[in-house]
């Protein structure tokens, strides 16, 4: 296609794909998801330790309730 | 031969969400069993009365005639403490409750919705005209704490307010007719 057809972008230079080399992705994808179990696991941990901490160090001491 | 690879980290993948899904299950798990263990061994809940009162003979007779407000102490040894929360005011004022011994707090409006909650504490209710709102606790601080209304009842909702008095065993005398009065200070 002529780069200066202005009609659409989809021919566009950076708009095209590169060719990704299937064993450089599937070593990526390896690693990937340890790196995002380890951010969402510490954030779920941080918040259920928070909640607990608040649960049995402020609730609690302030007496029982019914 | 290019499927292989596609097959080997979509096993992966799903794996891993498998194991994560399994290690929320977990930490949920342990959260309400924290919760219902606590409710359970130490008789914790949200408070939930359903009792009908008439919001507009409140004042005339039965339970919260205002001769019969405030803290009383049951010939069982329970402590009683019946509040009217009207606007804009609790009555009465300033309440008498034992440190360390159970109180059943009773409430009832005659006009508009209040809440309540008294500070350092986990009482904390709505009062609804037309319903007795109950709370039991143990104060275990035996000081001062602020009782506020807080649920917008109209133009005087922020000097809506009373005191509790947490007093030691050796101040909380009952009276003869087993009533408690604040100290004055």
């Amino acid at each position: 296609m002529n780069p200066s057809d202005q009609s659409s972008d989809a021919y566009h230079q950076s708009e095209i794909a590169d060719e990704i080399d299937e064993a450089a992705l599937a070593e990526v994808m390896r690693v990937t998801p340890l790196g995002a179990a380890v951010l969402a696991g510490t954030a779920v941990a941080l918040l259920v330790l928070g909640y607990l901490a608040i649960y049995l160090m402020v609730f609690l001491p302030r007496g029982t309730v019914g | 031969m290019t499927d292989r690879p596609a097959e080997i980290h979509e096993k992966r993948i799903l794996g891993t969400e498998l194991l994560w899904a399994f290690g929320v299950g977990v930490l949920v798990a342990a959260t309400l069993s924290v919760i219902v263990f606590t409710a359970l061994s130490r008789d914790i809940n949200p408070p939930s009365n359903v009792e009908r009162s008439d919001p507009k003979t409140l004042h005339l007779s039965g339970e919260f005639a205002e001769h019969n407000l405030g803290t009383t102490v049951g010939p069982d040894g329970r402590v009683t403490v019946r509040i009217i929360a009207t606007q804009f005011m609790f009555v009465p004022r300033c309440i008498a409750v034992p440190r360390g011994r159970e109180v059943t707090l009773r409430f009832a409006s005659p006009d508009v919705v209040h809440g309540l909650l008294i500070t350092g504490t986990n009482v904390n209710t709505m009062v609804v005209p037309g319903f007795v709102a109950q709370v039991h606790t143990e104060f275990t601080r035996g000081e001062d704490l602020l009782m506020r209304c807080h649920e917008y009842c109209g133009l005087g909702h922020s000097e809506m307010w009373a005191t509790v008095q947490v007093m030691p065993d050796d101040q909380f005398k009952p009276g003869p007719d087993g009533r408690v009065s604040c100290a004055q200070r």
